[in-house]
């Protein structure tokens, strides 16, 4: 701790705070332009100047630490001359188009040059002529850019895709963009202080104070970001009731979206009416129902609801995809001695050593993906990918690729098990099992590739493990977990395992899934004999999870809340449970201290960004508890052989579920991608009409040669299937082309 | 007329005379007295005879209305009327929704969109007449003076979406042309010496 004055007012500093976030953390004002708390300070506006006692000249406060006993005075006249000065600067040749510009009045740089009270304009240089850009799904205005440098910033430093960049030239100095490398997520929209950088969809169509903001969390992956769903009425409606989500905000600041969360918000289920009929015949259903599948996009009371259902009327609970992930996380506390997973996303972020196994880090989370960049950015670590594919989506991140064979997880983590526990003692039969070179054969990982693992972690603070869908599926999933387990519970990495769907740890966590048998199927979410369908597509309505409040549980292991982004008008699945069950709910959130995690009303529940220090809550942590029994990892089994024409189930940057499928915003491609080698090993090429069959599912794709990816693995997306498939990603398929 | 007759608001200047009012009765017997006087004195015919006398005259003192209509002030606020640019014809309105965000009874509604131009274009605008209280705030707000209350203060209809035709406020196309779009001097204008009062932007180049 370092102590120091800021106006006379005794705050203190943590180690490697700046003297600006100190102050602000005490609740001390001291403006900015460029300053985003989540990169690193730009230093371009010089807004941030404060003096300090003894020194000659201004001291910039974003990126100068504070040091014992300073003064600093962050207010007094030549401050103000300075800024107003800094503020006349910014407004040379700025276009005064505030009436149709698309920030309408939520501007950094109209509020201070009225906080600063620019009345006049004593600087004047000779204006250009600067063309707007539309780059997919951002539009760029260089005429009202104050070069304030934040979405570079944050798109080198948070998104890891370094795909804007300054185009310098002084006056003329503009950013530019590598299109290449844009995976379209919008940050550089969300943290633009000007209407410089806005989202095409949305540009023009709505003033910002004719939208009412609702907090929510994101539905498409486990991540479930913080959001603020903004929506308005259009102008031939009434005014709340057929209101809907013109976009979709954060706290830009600290939080961050991808571009299915940004963009993907069109899901609503936009039913009119109660349909009477189709209620009653689905009251009729559930009592003869033998199955009720659901998918894992489901809020924590709404299954809690069917709990209770299968209560009263004892049918299976199925969610393959789900149970998978729960003996996943079975075998997993088996050995970690514990239930949970001890890392969180903020722990990547703040780690500097990762290593990844079976986890496609920029399509599954983005999240994952955005954390990495930022350990990579601010802690320069270490990151290791261990897949069969080499992703050249992540090449800026990944500082080793560790190419494995199709099928051998299990084998790299035993090896990464054996290179990095120290403590063998508990597993000994386990370690003495291990060939290392019969394994580095099989996996096709050298044991140098391993021992440069090691070398590059001896100085390294903290090691995080990030275990991904490939190996939650593996079909030697239960022995990986154990070894996961062992690794998290040695201490050799935190461990952070990806819930393969957004809120597959709350489904695992409360509810036992059963397997399917025989006989008649309710379906939510999920094609079936009887289908409850929040894509509208179904037997009966259901409202979509922006349409509902609620909770899940997500990859940090904390319950967040969901908010009724839109008005919904047909039934729920509460007003099913309170026919059927005799119960008076008026909503199903007041089941939600009734979950079983903790005993905390849905309206106590605090989720979001608290104060301008940037300090985040969301719900409440699940505690991971203590497991006693320890069971013993088995030998590592032999390998499949993946021969042929293979095919990765993964969905494109974007794409996660049938929800995003439809949004007019993401423009979804079902196409079958793969490399040149691809192609003409399977004797196929670009353009190409194919069909193949995936564990019975049988898939028209369009095919298409992507010169940006390299090996013989091709990526067919599944994002428009149903539910999510609970089998092995990789598979050996037999391509048939199909041209007319 | 002229419009002196309507801004002279001074009403001492006219003869007055006071009218003879006996106090009004405050006991039984009275009231009783008053009844029986005005019943007998046949006051009734003394009001009847005079509307006959002014009838048979044809000597008119009121308007004419509908065939006759009063004339109105320029700040007078009826129904909206939506102006065009006189360089290019094209509507004023940008679409900055300040007067849908002012309006405190609701009652304007717009939807923007982008233009092929890249520039903000209004796709839908409707006032619903039957709501709007003609308060004159969409108008004082409205930075291009693209919206202005007009004179037309008859809108009585048997169907409500006729309160709300855009179209009808708009300036028509041929009365464009013919340069007889008629600015607006009233709420919201800007005063006749405002070019003077005008800084210019330094630029010093």
């Amino acid at each position: 701790m370092i102590n120091f004055k800021v106006n006379g007012i005794e705050i203190s500093a943590k180690k490697g705070e700046s003297i600006l976030d100190a102050a602000r953390r005490h609740g001390i004002y001291i403006p900015t332009m460029c300053y985003l708390p989540k990169t690193t300070p730009n230093a371009s506006c010089r807004m941030c100047s404060v003096e300090v006692e003894g020194q000659d000249g201004f001291v910039l406060s974003c990126n100068t630490p504070p040091v014992e006993g300073i003064e600093v005075t962050t207010d007094s006249e030549t401050l103000y001359k300075e800024r107003q000065n800094i503020m006349k600067m910014y407004n040379v040749n700025h276009p005064l188009q505030c009436g149709v510009c698309d920030k309408s009045g939520e501007c950094e740089l109209q509020n201070k040059t009225l906080e600063f009270e620019v009345d006049e304009q004593t600087f004047a240089v000779r204006d250009q002529y600067r063309k707007k850009k539309k780059w997919g799904v951002q539009t760029y205005d260089p005429s009202l850019c104050i070069m304030c440098e934040k979405c570079t910033a944050v798109c080198n430093e948070v998104v890891g895709s370094s795909a804007l960049f300054i185009k310098p030239g002084g006056y003329k100095s503009e950013i530019d963009i590598n299109l290449a490398d844009c995976i379209s997520c919008g940050e550089c929209v969300s943290v633009c202080p000007v209407g410089a950088m806005a989202s095409t969809d949305f540009k023009y169509t709505a003033n910002a104070w004719e939208l009412k903001r609702v907090p929510s969390s994101c539905a498409h992956c486990s991540s479930a970001c913080s959001l603020y769903y903004e929506s308005k009425h259009t102008a031939n409606s009434n005014r709340e009731y057929d209101a809907k989500i013109y976009r979709v905000t954060n706290d830009a600041d600290f939080t961050s979206l991808c571009g299915a969360g940004r963009y993907g918000f069109d899901f609503e289920n936009r039913v009119q009416t109660k349909d009477e009929e189709a209620f009653a015949l689905a009251l009729d259903k559930f009592a003869q129902a033998k199955n009720v599948v659901f998918t894992s996009q489901i809020t924590n009371e709404e299954l809690y609801l069917l709990k209770k259902l299968q209560e009263k009327f004892g049918f299976n609970l199925v969610n393959e995809e789900a149970r998978a992930f729960q003996n996943f996380m079975k075998n997993f506390a088996s050995t970690a001695g514990e239930t949970l997973y001890n890392a969180t996303l903020k722990d990547i972020a703040q780690s500097d050593f990762i290593v990844t196994v079976g986890a496609s880090i920029s399509r599954d989370n983005p999240m994952i993906r955005f954390n990495i960049s930022q350990a990579v950015k601010h802690n320069k670590a270490y990151v290791a990918t261990i897949h069969p594919i080499v992703d050249g989506e992540i090449k800026k991140l990944v500082t080793q690729y560790i190419k494995n064979e199709v099928g051998s997880e299990e084998a790299a983590l035993a090896m990464l098990a054996d290179t990095f526990v120290e403590d063998k003692s508990s597993q000994k039969e386990f370690f003495e099992s291990i060939d290392l070179g019969y394994l580095s054969g099989e996996s096709n990982i050298s044991e140098e590739e391993i021992a440069l693992l090691k070398h590059f972690s001896s100085r390294k603070k903290s090691r995080v493990l990030v275990i991904g869908e490939d190996v939650i599926n593996h079909p030697q999933a239960a022995n990986i977990a154990k070894i996961v387990g062992f690794l998290q519970k040695s201490g050799a990495f935190k461990v952070v395992i990806n819930p393969t769907n957004t809120n597959t740890l709350g489904v695992c966590l409360i509810s036992n899934l059963d397997e399917a048998e025989e006989g008649f199927t309710i379906g939510y979410n999920t094609k079936a004999d009887f289908t409850l369908s929040a894509k509208g597509d179904g037997d009966l309505d259901m409202p979509a999870l922006n349409q509902q409040e609620g909770t899940f549980v997500n990859i940090d292991k904390d319950l967040v809340t969901l908010n009724a982004g839109v008005v919904y008008k047909g039934y729920e699945l509460n007003d099913i449970a309170n026919a059927l069950l005799g119960l008076r709910a008026q909503s199903v959130i007041e089941y939600t201290h009734q979950l079983g995690f903790k005993d905390i009303k849905f309206d106590e529940l605090v989720d979001g960004v608290l104060n301008p220090a940037g300090e985040i809550v969301r719900g409440y942590k699940i505690e991971s508890q203590p497991v006693k029994t320890q069971a013993s990892i088995d030998e590592v089994a032999e390998l499949g052989e993946y021969n042929g024409s293979v095919i990765y189930s993964v969905n494109p940057i974007n794409q996660f579920n049938q929800f995003t499928k439809d949004s007019e915003h993401l423009g979804a491609k079902t196409e079958l991608v793969g490399s040149l080698q691809f192609a003409i090993a399977a004797k196929i090429s670009s353009g190409d009409d194919v069909k193949f069959s995936i564990n019975g599912t049988t898939y028209l794709r369009h095919f298409r040669v992507d010169r940006k990816l390299t090996g013989t693995i091709a990526f067919n997306p599944s994002f428009d299937q149903d539910n999510k498939s609970a089998n092995y990603r990789y598979n050996q398929v037999k391509i048939e082309v199909t041209n007319e | 007329m002229s419009l002196e007759a309507f801004n002279n608001r001074n009403v001492n200047e006219g003869d007055y005379f006071l009218v003879d009012i006996e106090d009004y009765p405050t006991d039984g017997w009275g009231k009783f007295k008053r009844v029986v006087k005005r019943t007998f004195k046949g006051e009734l015919f003394v009001g009847l005879w005079v509307v006959l006398r002014e009838m048979i005259k044809f000597d008119i003192h009121t308007v004419q209305y509908p065939e006759e209509k009063m004339p109105i002030g320029p700040r007078y606020r009826a129904v909206h009327e939506m102006k065009r640019l006189w360089e290019s014809d094209a509507e004023r309105c940008i679409g900055c929704g300040l007067c849908e965000k002012i309006c405190i009874s609701n009652c304007i509604r717009i939807d923007t969109r982008i233009d092929e131009n890249s520039r903000k274009e209004v796709s839908e605008y409707s006032i619903n007449l039957g709501r709007c209280i003609y308060c004159g705030y969409c108008a004082e707000v409205c930075p291009e003076l693209a919206i202005t209350h007009g004179g037309e203060y008859e809108n009585a209809s048997d169907q409500r979406e006729h309160f709300i035709m855009y179209e009808d406020m708009l300036t028509p196309i041929d009365k464009m042309k013919a340069g007889a779009q008629l600015e607006f001097e009233g709420f919201g204008s800007i005063t006749p010496h405002e070019d003077e009062r005008v800084k210019k932007t330094p630029l010093a180049y």
